[in-house]
């Protein structure tokens, strides 16, 4: 079911296109990825999303509805640039926060309590905001974000400033998510965490969207024919094969894409008789890859 | 709607709970007793020892007539004033005033009084003392003097000084304010003055206080990166409206507390008070009321722009500075208004909104101006607060978000445009 619809917003501040004519679609059950280098226009599409900055032109439909601010406790939104009220205490922070997405108190109490256990920290209810260690303070941000049980949630960099076993609890939560229909739009730098769970991706580059498909096509699309490669002899003789079109030596083993239309064996049989192989593994390429290369591109475009 | 409540709730509770609250609410009414009373408390510390006064009278008839006018005795009921007289004829008289001088600064005497033996032609005598600040002290000798001096000259020119002073006696003028609504009230220019710049003075500070509070909390919830949570349930109006309307909230706290205390206090012990200087009427107090809401919410909301607009507080302080200008012109000009309630620019000054919630009070204190004036000048401050709460939301909106360096004008007034 499609819960948000993106329809060819732009946004310039002084002259600069923040973002120019980006359109998607999110559906529940799913989770989006929205990539993009620093600066390429991801946190001011999911501000326009959340009705915090207007678009130029262009509209946003939430559930069928055109967006304004009633609608904006319907999305649950934890910003890239995140704070606290460092004073308050964290069951108080957390009660306003709710309040503020039009809970009642009732239910408040139950959903605070359910959440500070599931991130395993109940008892710091009523320590000061300031009290809790940085990894701390973010997992109340994301109670925050998710305590009004939204369709629609969308996280900002879910995954900075925690370590390797709050990312897999938050990891695990962002999952339930999912199983239970819910529609999740993550923006992040961190591609390998977002190709273990986006179904989808959005890829932004200077406001512009340049890659949008399921995960798996991507991958199928961008990565056939890279392959990594240890050998002794001269690289070079590599690099000038009319066959290869990316060559990047990473000093242990060089990485390689071939034409399209070209195989492995066409590889092998010009390589064969010129240097010793070690080792040839094709590989499907990482989203980092795929990112960098169309990042890079487009900046040959420009 | 509710979400305003939640942010005021939370604005409210978050000031009120604060340490400095707490001090600032205890401070003022110590502050405030302390300048009311002090006054009275000097006076009745008034120097318990009385002055040893030596003179050195040269014309030979002032000693006497002087002594016997200089009767004033002191709270134990001993005399004020112990004069002798200091013998001259067989000594040099710079001597002997050296001499004396030794004595004053050794406290031994407090005041030499030397009087010329021509003081009926020339009018000039000499005080030597170690504090010749000591106002009362001086006028008291030098008007003593002067009566005695002029009833001589009068005698000597075979008048009789008594009925002289009789026929010469000044006009003693009682004022009484008569105006429309208003019970009759005996006051002069003083008691104005008092009245109306206490109700003044408490409407600026309290504006400049509560305003700067607010923004302060801005810049500090924008530093904190707070905001745009706050955002994703609410809007940038909500969001100031909150903010202005919950510090009002912990500003009208504030003043319960103090009108309380200061009641609990005049019923105490209302000998200290000045009270019956500050006769106000309820009618006045209401207008008071009105003008201090109306301009609070005036400066607030610029101030909430300027907390937007800027990343830290020193930065915020250019910007601030033309707003208390606009604050203390009529604090300055509070001599011309008491003096002259309806004349055109005070009159005009009245209706303008950055000046009226102070001028328009104090002439209605003052001078009862036309009702149609106080309609105008409230109707314009009320308009002028409608659009600048429109156009700064616009900047809140714009500004709230921005980081980095301080927008020019010309880019707030972009903002406006987005």
């Amino acid at each position: 079911m499609e819960v948000l619809k993106v329809e060819n917003v732009s946004k310039s501040f002084d002259e600069v296109h923040a973002v120019k004519d980006v359109s998607f679609t999110i559906e529940t059950g799913k989770i989006y990825g929205l990539l993009g280098p620093n600066g390429a226009g991801k946190t001011t599409t999911i501000r326009m999303i959340m009705n915090i900055i207007m678009p130029d032109s262009g509209k946003v439909t939430l559930f069928g509805q055109s967006m304004c601010d009633e609608l904006k406790p319907k999305i649950g939104y934890l910003p890239e640039e995140r704070g606290v009220y460092p004073k308050m205490k964290v069951r108080h922070f957390l009660k306003f926060l709710g309040e503020l997405h039009d809970m009642a108190s009732a239910e408040l109490d139950k959903k605070i309590d359910y959440w500070l256990k599931r991130f395993e920290i109940a008892t710091m209810n009523y320590f000061k905001v300031e009290e809790l260690s940085k990894g701390n303070q973010q997992k109340v941000q994301l109670i925050g974000s998710f305590l009004h049980d939204p369709q629609l949630i969308i996280l900002d960099e879910p995954f900075s400033g925690l370590d390797p076993v709050n990312v897999n609890l938050v990891k695990e939560i962002i999952l339930d998510f999912k199983k239970q229909d819910k529609a999740l739009i993550l923006s992040t730098h961190m591609m390998e965490a977002a190709e273990k769970i986006c179904d989808h991706v959005y890829l932004i580059n200077k406001g512009q969207k340049v890659l949008d498909g399921p995960i798996d096509e991507i991958q199928t699309q961008y990565g056939h024919n890279s392959m990594q490669l240890e050998y002794k002899g001269d690289g070079q003789v590599i690099k000038d094969l009319p066959i290869v079109t990316n060559f990047n030596d990473f000093g242990n083993f060089v990485e390689i894409q071939l034409k399209e239309g070209t195989t492995v064996n066409d590889l092998l049989k010009e390589l064969i008789n010129k240097i010793e192989i070690y080792r040839l593994q094709a590989k499907r390429s990482t989203l980092n890859e795929i990112f960098i290369s169309l990042v890079k591109g487009g900046e040959q475009d420009a | 709607m509710r979400k305003i409540i939640t942010i005021i709730k939370r604005e409210y509770k978050e000031a009120v709970f604060k340490k400095s609250f707490l001090i600032l609410t205890l401070l003022m009414p110590v502050l405030m007793i302390g300048m009311a009373v002090l006054p009275s408390l000097l006076v009745m510390m008034e120097t318990k020892k009385p002055f040893r006064v030596h003179v050195i009278d040269q014309a030979g008839w002032v000693f006497e007539p002087l002594r016997q006018s200089l009767n004033d005795t002191l709270k134990t009921g001993k005399p004020k004033f112990v004069l002798s007289r200091i013998d001259f004829e067989q000594k040099n008289l710079n001597e002997l005033l050296n001499q004396q001088k030794e004595l004053i600064k050794a406290e031994q005497i407090d005041v030499l009084l030397v009087i010329p033996k021509n003081i009926d032609s020339i009018s000039v005598a000499d005080l030597y003392a170690r504090n010749v600040g000591d106002f009362d002290m001086v006028s008291r000798f030098k008007n003593t003097l002067s009566t005695l001096v002029s009833n001589h000259r009068l005698l000597a020119s075979g008048l009789e000084p008594e009925l002289i002073n009789k026929l010469i006696k000044p006009v003693k003028l009682e004022t009484t304010k008569v105006m429309r609504g208003r019970k009759e009230s005996k006051g002069g220019f003083m008691s104005e003055y008092m009245t109306t710049f206490v109700f003044i003075f408490i409407i600026y500070f309290t504006i400049i206080i509560y305003a700067t509070a607010i923004m302060r909390g801005i810049i500090q919830e924008k530093n904190s990166r707070i905001v745009e949570t706050i955002l994703s349930g609410t809007n940038a109006r909500q969001y100031m409206t909150g903010k202005i309307l919950g510090q009002g909230a912990v500003g009208i706290t504030q003043y319960a507390i103090w009108v309380g205390v200061g009641l609990a206090l005049v019923f105490a012990s209302g000998k200290f008070l000045p009270v019956r200087s500050f006769t106000i009427s309820p009618t006045t107090f209401l207008y008071f009321i009105l003008f201090y809401i109306l301009g609070y919410f005036l400066y607030s909301t610029l101030y909430a722009a300027i907390g937007a607009m800027v990343n830290s507080e020193q930065e915020a302080q250019s910007l601030v500075t033309p707003l208390v200008f606009l604050l203390v012109i009529p604090l300055v000009m509070i001599g011309m208004i008491v003096k002259d309630p309806n004349s055109t620019v005070v009159t005009t000054l009245s209706l303008i909104p950055f000046f009226s919630p102070i001028i328009m009070f104090a002439r209605i204190n003052l001078a009862n101006p036309p009702v149609i004036q106080i309609v105008l000048s409230i109707a314009l401050l009320i308009l002028t607060i409608a659009v600048l709460i429109w156009l700064v939301a616009k900047i809140f909106r714009v500004g709230i978000l921005m980081y980095g360096k301080r927008p020019t004008f010309p880019e707030i007034i972009r903002w406006i445009k987005y």
